[in-house]
């Protein structure tokens, strides 16, 4: 594995984005967790409908709401909530707070920007540009941006929406904006994309498309992919074949207290045929996007705690260290 | 009144599949249309994001956005023969705006004026709930069309449940509503009595837009609404309709999820929201779930009794069937090790279920649990066996 030209927490933003069911937001949380040992100041951004990044460090806990919350040492994590970026961003435009309110609470506007596409996308955007350019005395005020953006496909949509915004609109203030916004993602030394697939078939193939099309419509920068929950090896080295084995037992073999033979290999069939799957799927996805593939083990139970999280952030530290 | 799978795949117009992205539901809405072919229907299924595998299997690699129905010969591959036939289409949501455009629009000048708009050209296909709106297009016009008996519909991955049937909806209230209106005729809307008595506020909010996006994005918007205008009542009226056949005796929801407990989670809140909003829900299929080979549960201990005897039962059985040159009883402690994993992961599976297949079955649906299976699922053979797995079941009940 030969590692990328630039380290992954170098950057001051990562968009880590990937189909439904392959742990992104675990990822998410793992990548924050490898950059906050060793150091940096990260923030975790999340937009969906409820915060999950809090629960994976600090199960129970409240909600970080827009204003962020220190879920670990380190870790503020906090959730666009797009009514409530308008709101801000409406504020910093126009001043006055009676008029800001007033217009959000016009039902006609809240109609048309209930239909309007893409204004999410770009002020949760905006508000990731303001926070990268938050500034504590003479450095930033966050080392490291994660974001969790929406599943693949629609993340790529996120990303490119600054590029329409500047495309459809002609003139005026949100034209400016959404310019900076397309900069810092076209910024390949601040901003990168962190696919997360599985090895498996659907998500190794959305994968490969998904590194096309972020290079060449979006212009991010794709410098690595993680690959979820893959499965170990079932046997020991030298026992490649355990399974085959146990398929030769008799089935009226006794064996005091175990399943039976029959059953024995069937498991382990299973679980040698799901390890070869996985690692055709590894080999595939390293192939169609020519990047390093990172390697993150299946956790039998999932994420439950910060402790579940460090075998995740450990494979994402190892190659930082490589680099 | 309880409904199997069968019995909707045998009986019913159209098969809706939902559930969040990644649980497996466009393999499963093929499975079911392929069940219904067999059953001697005549099938068709939209997916929305098939794997390319699937795709060429089905024979839709091509996007055009109409069915495409597959070759006699695959089908006697699936197994299909008498009556039934399977066509498959995967949907293009520009195409499909674009061919409501073409059938709705009053004359030729609208029509091009609403295709070359700037804004229509990005809007069409990002305009929130387009992918639902264009899904449910092509059911209409599937189930209008005649040409099938059973219509399964994989639907676009969302975050709410309701958003399949609700995104129409939100979007001609959109096109109707007064913010539209002031756009499209800012002249009379600006006049002495509008204005001062309701759409003060309104007037504002086009103010600050303005301000904040510059005067051509207005211009643009207020063209492409206008063009719209005439064509509202069109897109009511199959909104309107379409929703009555989903919602009526002729349809069934099926929700899909897969074993992990976030997919469980998502799964459970679409099924609240769906019985909140009236939806009739007729089943649910757990997909990729860890089986026992034996069917029921594992043992709740591997070994159940003395480990020591269990695993020198287990070397001599393994050294008897390979020989003595091999390392048998570091094989029989691996073997044990992996296969008292897999039984974990068996009973994870069941706990992380159990509480949502007892609410399922509770009301009288279905529910069907898919076994992960050891290889890709993606063409005709892995279709078959999801089909074969599906349809197993519910015989048993």
């Amino acid at each position: 594995m030969t590692a990328p030209e630039h380290p992954l927490l170098a950057r001051r933003l990562v968009v880590v984005t990937g189909k439904g069911g392959t742990g992104k937001t675990s990822v998410v949380a793992a990548l924050a967790l490898a950059a906050a040992r060793r150091g940096r100041r990260v923030c975790v951004v999340e937009m969906g409908l409820d915060a999950e990044v809090p629960d994976l460090f600090d199960p129970g806990g409240p909600p970080p709401g827009g204003r962020g919350r220190e879920v670990h040492p380190g870790i503020t994590a906090l959730r666009i909530e797009p009514y409530e970026a308008l709101a801000e961003y409406l504020g910093l435009q126009i001043g006055g707070r009676r008029v800001v309110e007033l217009v959000l609470r016009n039902k006609a506007f809240r109609q048309l920007m209930d239909a309007a596409p893409g204004w999410r996308e770009l002020i949760t955007l905006g508000k990731v540009w303001h926070l990268e350019q938050m500034r504590d005395g003479d450095r930033p005020r966050w080392d490291l941006l994660v974001v969790d953006a929406p599943a693949t496909g629609h993340g790529l949509t996120f990303l490119d929406v600054p590029r329409v915004a500047v495309a459809a609109v002609r003139m005026g203030p949100l034209r400016r904006h959404a310019g900076w916004v397309e900069q810092m993602i076209r910024d390949t030394r601040r901003t990168v994309l962190l696919p997360v697939a599985l090895a498996e078939e659907l998500p190794a193939r959305e994968t490969a498309e998904l590194v096309e099309r972020a290079r060449e419509d979006v212009g991010v920068a794709v410098d690595r992919v993680v690959v979820n929950a893959v499965a170990p090896a079932p046997f020991p080295d030298d026992l490649p074949d355990l399974d085959r084995r146990l398929a030769r037992i008799p089935d009226d073999a006794v064996l005091p207290g175990l399943p039976r033979p029959a059953t024995l290999a069937a498991c382990a069939t299973h679980l040698r045929e799901r390890r070869e799957l996985n690692e055709h799927h590894l080999e595939a996805i390293a192939r169609a996007t020519g990047l390093p593939v990172i390697a993150l083990p299946l956790l039998p139970e999932g994420v439950r705690d910060a402790d579940d999280l460090i075998h995740l952030a450990q494979p994402l530290e190892a190659l930082e260290d490589a680099a | 009144m309880s409904t199997t799978i069968a019995e909707l795949v045998g009986e019913r117009r159209v098969v809706a599949c939902l559930g969040a992205g990644g649980v497996g539901k466009t393999t499963v809405a093929a499975a079911v249309a392929l069940e219904g072919a067999r059953r001697g229907r005549r099938a068709v299924v939209i997916t929305i994001d098939p794997a390319k595998r699937l795709a060429d299997a089905l024979g839709v690699a091509e996007l055009d956005n109409n069915p495409r129905p597959l070759s006699p010969a695959r089908l006697a591959e699936l197994g299909v023969t008498g009556g039934g036939a399977l066509s498959a289409m995967m949907l293009d949501m520009k195409r499909t705006f674009d061919e409501l455009v073409e059938r709705f629009a009053p004359d030729a000048e609208t029509r091009d004026r609403i295709l070359a708009n700037p804004i229509y050209a990005h809007v069409s296909d990002a305009l929130a709930g387009s992918a639902e709106y264009s899904a449910m297009e092509k059911v209409y016009e599937l189930a209008e069309s005649r040409d099938f008996d059973l219509i399964v519909v994989d639907t676009p991955p969302s975050q709410h449940a309701l958003d399949f049937l609700d995104a129409p909806q939100r979007l001609l209230e959109f096109l109707d509503s007064r913010i539209v209106q002031l756009l499209v005729h800012p002249a009379f809307a600006a006049g002495r009595f509008g204005a001062r008595f309701f759409q003060r506020g309104t007037h504002r909010v086009l103010q600050v837009l303005e301000r904040v996006s510059g005067v051509g994005f207005l211009e643009d918007l207020s063209d492409f609404l206008l063009a719209f205008e005439g064509m509202s009542e069109g897109f009511r009226e199959r909104a309107r309709e379409v929703r009555s056949l989903l919602l009526g005796p002729q349809a069934g929801f099926v929700l899909v999820s897969g074993p992990s407990r976030r997919a469980i989670a998502d799964a459970g809140r679409f099924f609240d929201r769906l019985r909140g909003g009236g939806v009739p829900v007729a089943g649910m299929v757990f997909n990729r779930v860890r089986t026992w080979p034996e069917g029921g549960e594992p043992p709740e201990r591997i070994p159940e009794s003395d480990e020591d005897a269990a695993l020198a039962a287990l070397a001599r059985a393994l050294a008897a069937a390979d020989g003595a040159d091999f390392p048998a009883e570091r094989a029989a402690r691996a073997a044990v090790e992996a296969v008292r994993g897999y039984a974990s992961a068996v009973r994870r599976d069941r706990e992380a279920t159990a509480q949502l297949v007892e609410r399922t079955r509770a009301g009288g649906r279905f529910v069907v649990q898919v076994p992960e299976f050891s290889r890709d699922v993606h063409d005709l053979a892995g279709l078959a066996a999801v089909a074969g797995v599906l349809f197993a079941e519910s015989h048993d009940g």
